[in-house]
């Protein structure tokens, strides 16, 4: 589902936000990418929704070169990719309703579908009752369930998540991990960028450890540190 | 559907919420158009003046009355060969006689000529000019021959003409200046004002950007409200041409005097639309440069 060769960002001033990475990951696959501030992990998590590209080498996301994409293909592609940050990003002027279904509208979907996809999503992160509150309206996890659900409502084939709990306080943080690892199992191939030793040292999955732009570590059912 | 919904209530959100800088660039575009319209309006009574001007355009050569006749249709022949001459008529001295008598009929303070006992007028030759900027050219060139027998001197009168198409071409240069000016102007505010309504929806922009958004898309409600912003500007602009054709009418027909200028319903019309689809593209251009630049960062 995603494969990197070989890949290097390098940065006008000479400083290497990643070097040499060669990751592949499978359809399905739930990873953990760790490491400390400024290992990269955001970096490649920009490379793979081609915010940003790589000076050198192959990003292979769904079969296609990220990097050959023509700049009108890129919509596209970030349709496959759904993406969720540590700030979640809502629109404070929306609605959760709003904020979800407006992914569908930009997209071009019709108002049946936006309508039938946008209760699908809310029901999937439980916030079907909280659809007509505004962002501030809500706790940390909720918002956080906002942005998931504006994620998967486009049914994305790939869900990155950027320090997706960083923002939160312990239990909600299992919530939204519960949340993830369910979203992981009804298919969708999940990259986790996180901090959060306790969550990678409980659940034991794939672990891709960053260290100044390199790849360190990469292991099966492996623990947050080595 | 709901796509164009959407960029219909992005377009109309980003005109209203931010009201002083829509109004600024509104005003600017229909002043500018205003300026457009009058100049066009003055430029075209300048060129029917001109027209009417270069119609009367005449070249006398005076003959000599020992010439032959032979020499005088030679003349006359080479003179109506030049492609600036539209004909040449013979004015003989009996024919100049009748015409000075009708002049002094009318005028009894000149008295009767009748006491001269000789005919004292030369024959002459015409010359109506189909250009007149050539005027000057073929009055030279007959110049040039005086004192050979045939021409003893050449009047022209294209003074006027000349002053007229200077004030005409000074007009038209500093119009088109002042427009490219206004031009600018109209498209700085208009790409300002699209700017500040980007980063008004910096978030919504990112967000659709991130969902797979097209290009196009994010940048067609800015677009749109540019092109209602030119809109508006021509709404206000035709709005003060048409309270004012009336007075402007009369003004210009009264300085224009006899002169065939129109400024009937087909130029009014022909005005309207032409300010309008400028300023529709005006808008929509102004806002495609801010957009583009923009979304490019």
């Amino acid at each position: 589902m995603i494969t990197l060769e070989d890949v290097s960002k390098r940065y006008p001033n000479g400083t290497y936000a990643l070097r040499d990475i060669d990751l592949h990951v499978d359809a399905g696959e739930f990873v953990f990418v760790v490491g400390s501030s400024g290992a990269g992990k955001s970096t490649l998590n920009r490379l793979l929704i081609r915010e940003e590209l790589p000076t050198s080498g192959h990003v292979i996301v769904d079969s296609q070169d990220v990097v050959r994409l023509p700049r009108g293909r890129v919509p596209h592609l970030r349709r496959k990719v759904g993406i969720v940050f540590q700030d979640f990003k809502l629109l404070q002027s929306k609605t959760v309703y709003e904020n979800v279904a407006f992914a569908l509208i930009v997209t071009g979907h019709d108002g049946r579908s936006v309508r039938e996809e946008t209760e699908r999503a809310l029901a999937l992160v439980g916030l079907t009752q909280r659809r007509h509150h505004f962002p501030r309206e809500l706790a940390g996890g909720e918002q956080q369930r906002t942005a998931i659900a504006r994620a998967l409502v486009m049914r994305p084939k790939i869900l990155v998540a950027d320090e997706p709990t960083g923002n939160l306080d312990p239990v909600t943080t299992w919530e939204i991990i519960k949340l993830l690892i369910s979203v992981n199992e009804l298919g969708t191939t999940l990259m986790i960028a996180t901090h959060n030793s306790e969550i990678v040292n409980a659940l034991r999955r794939r672990v891709v450890h960053l260290d100044h732009g390199r790849i360190v570590r990469d292991q099966r059912e492996g623990m947050y540190a080595a | 559907m709901t796509r164009v919904a959407y960029v219909l209530t992005a377009a109309w959100q980003g005109f209203s919420r931010n009201p002083v800088m829509s109004l600024a660039s509104t005003l600017t575009v229909a002043l500018m158009l205003l300026l457009t319209a009058f100049f066009v309006v003055t430029d075209r009574g300048l060129q029917s003046a001109v027209a009417l001007l270069e119609s009367k355009v005449e070249l006398v050569t005076y003959l000599s009355d020992e010439a032959k006749i032979s020499q005088i249709l030679d003349l006359k022949a080479r003179i109506e060969k030049d492609p600036a001459v539209a004909r040449v008529d013979y004015v003989s001295k009996e024919e100049a006689l009748r015409r000075l008598r009708e002049i002094t009929a009318e005028r009894a303070d000149l008295g009767p000529i009748e006491e001269i006992g000789t005919n004292p007028l030369p024959a002459s030759l015409e010359i109506k000019l189909a250009s007149a900027q050539e005027s000057g050219r073929v009055a030279e060139e007959l110049r040039a021959e005086i004192g050979n027998g045939v021409i003893t001197e050449v009047v022209d009168n294209p003074q006027v003409v000349d002053q007229l198409l200077t004030i005409t071409r000074v007009l038209r240069i500093s119009s088109l200046a002042v427009l490219a000016m206004m031009l600018f102007v109209a498209l700085f505010v208009i790409v300002n004002t699209i700017r500040i309504a980007v980063h008004a929806r910096r978030d919504e922009i990112e967000i659709m950007q991130l969902v797979g958004a097209t290009d196009r898309l994010v940048a067609a409600p800015f677009v749109l409200e540019g092109m209602l912003v030119g809109v508006f500007g021509a709404a206000v602009a035709l709005a003060v041409l048409g309270a004012a054709s009336g007075p402007v009418t009369s003004a210009l027909v009264r300085f224009f005097e006899i002169l065939p200028v129109s400024l009937g319903p087909d130029l009014m019309a022909q005005l309207a639309a032409g300010v309008l689809s400028f300023a529709v593209l005006m808008g929509a251009g102004g806002a495609a440069i801010s957009v583009r630049t923009q979304l490019a960062k």
